[in-house]
């Protein structure tokens, strides 16, 4: 084991930064960090084998299946974590978010299984003393670790409905460290790790990778540009 | 299915907004059928969304009127809605699964540039009413399974709309989070 540490991609962050070709950002983001860029199995598939079979994007997946086998990114049992231990947590956790909200009697299945392994991953990982942090670009995932009252807010506006939920449950997403692929972009950007350099760069990055499904806000866009 | 009178009243409604020549009410019709369908996740009504959903937009455009087939996909489309609404209202789920398919089949029976422009409206309102439900607080991987489309294609289209824009998805600021990446790279 070189480190004890970790950046696990679920397949939103993954698809923002493919679908700008932003694979040469990401190796020297991996060269610079002296630990692991993980992706469970869940995500490999959804990110590389599904897309493989849908002409339009193969070229991501081929791009990324590439980092895969330069080992950018690598697969947690390089850490010794296997399948089963993920499989087993995953499925813990996605019976848990997808009973969490509710509306009258019927619970919101708001999670798939690809998301929740990510989380599952992290968890693992936080237990053996492992650090890491998760790149995830959708929303939803975030939502639910981060401020899971905002989700159920958010439920009640667009569904017009009053939604219920189970704080107990969501106490298993607390805790779980977060970022986008923004936020390493922002920092690849700083450290002289993109090809285009300085601040001009640093906002297209920002509006290109929006605009490809990171889910991002303008004002936060700002934000990161008056930080730089 | 869940909620069949809803989907019974949704399906009347489409019928008479197609007679009437009040296409703007189908988008409205979907829209309605959003809502219940990201609480219940159930297929048909997923697929009655979409299903309405591309029915406006074909409708929307005066061109294919006048386009080979047209005649033919129009006496498909309301024989095959008579057909469902009937079988819904006896409660035979299986028939009115399998009449309901009838612009699969419609679209298959036509013949030149209009089944090309058909298909294309029909994979275009999968992405449509997808990133509605993942609006709906739904995430993008669960969303992209329930519509049966690739998370790239949700992932580009969501890019574009106002979702990540919405007050409440801010969690965390950005302080906090640009400090989680530099802490982890130390």
């Amino acid at each position: 084991m070189t480190s004890q540490k970790s950046i696990i991609f679920d397949a939103s962050s993954l698809i923002s930064l493919s679908m700008n070709g932003l694979y040469d950002e990401l190796r020297n983001l991996k060269k610079n960090f002296d630990g692991h860029f993980l992706i469970t199995r869940e995500v490999k598939s959804e990110v590389i084998d599904n897309p493989l079979q849908i002409k339009k994007f193969k070229l991501e997946a081929l791009n990324i299946s590439a980092l895969l086998d330069e080992k950018i990114l690598e697969l947690p049992e390089c850490l010794g974590i296997f399948e089963k231990e993920i499989s087993k947590k995953s499925g813990e956790l996605l019976d848990n978010a997808n009973s969490t909200f509710k509306e009258g009697d019927r619970t919101i299945h708001i999670l798939d299984l690809g998301e929740t392994s990510c989380i599952a991953l992290s968890k693992i990982l936080t237990e053996k003393g492992i650090k890491n942090i998760v790149a995830v670009d959708e929303r939803t995932t975030r939502m639910l670790c981060e401020k899971p009252d905002n989700l159920k807010k958010l439920l009640e506006r667009k569904l017009h409905t009053r939604i219920n939920y189970d704080k107990i449950k969501t106490k298993q997403f607390q805790g779980i460290k977060i970022v986008r692929s923004s936020e390493l972009i922002y920092f690849a950007n700083k450290k002289d790790l993109t090809k285009l350099k300085g601040k001009q760069a640093l906002e297209a990055f920002l509006y290109a990778l929006k605009s490809k499904g990171c889910s991002i806000s303008f004002e936060e866009i700002d934000e990161m540009i008056r930080l730089n | 299915m869940i909620e069949s009178e809803n989907i019974l009243r949704i399906l009347k409604e489409t019928k008479e907004a197609i007679q009437q020549n009040d296409f703007s009410k189908l988008k409205d019709l979907s829209n309605q059928t959003i809502h219940s369908a990201s609480i219940s996740q159930d297929q048909d009504n997923i697929s009655v969304a979409v299903t309405i959903y591309s029915i406006g937009k074909i409708f929307d455009r005066k061109d294919y009127k006048s386009m080979n087939g047209w005649d033919n996909f129009y006496k498909m489309l309301l024989d095959s809605l008579d057909k469902s609404i009937f079988y819904l209202e006896k409660k035979d789920l299986d028939k009115f699964r399998l009449n309901f398919s009838f612009l699969g089949k419609a679209i298959n029976k036509i013949s030149g540039k209009l089944k090309g422009y058909i298909e294309d409206v029909f994979e275009k309102a999968k992405i449509s009413k997808a990133s509605r439900i993942h609006e709906h607080g739904i995430s993008l991987g669960k969303t992209a399974s329930l519509l049966g489309i690739s998370l790239y294609e949700l992932a580009d289209y969501t890019g574009s709309t106002g979702i990540a824009e919405v007050d409440l998805s801010r969690t965390v600021d950005e302080k906090t989070r640009i400090k989680l990446v530099e802490d982890i790279f130390k």
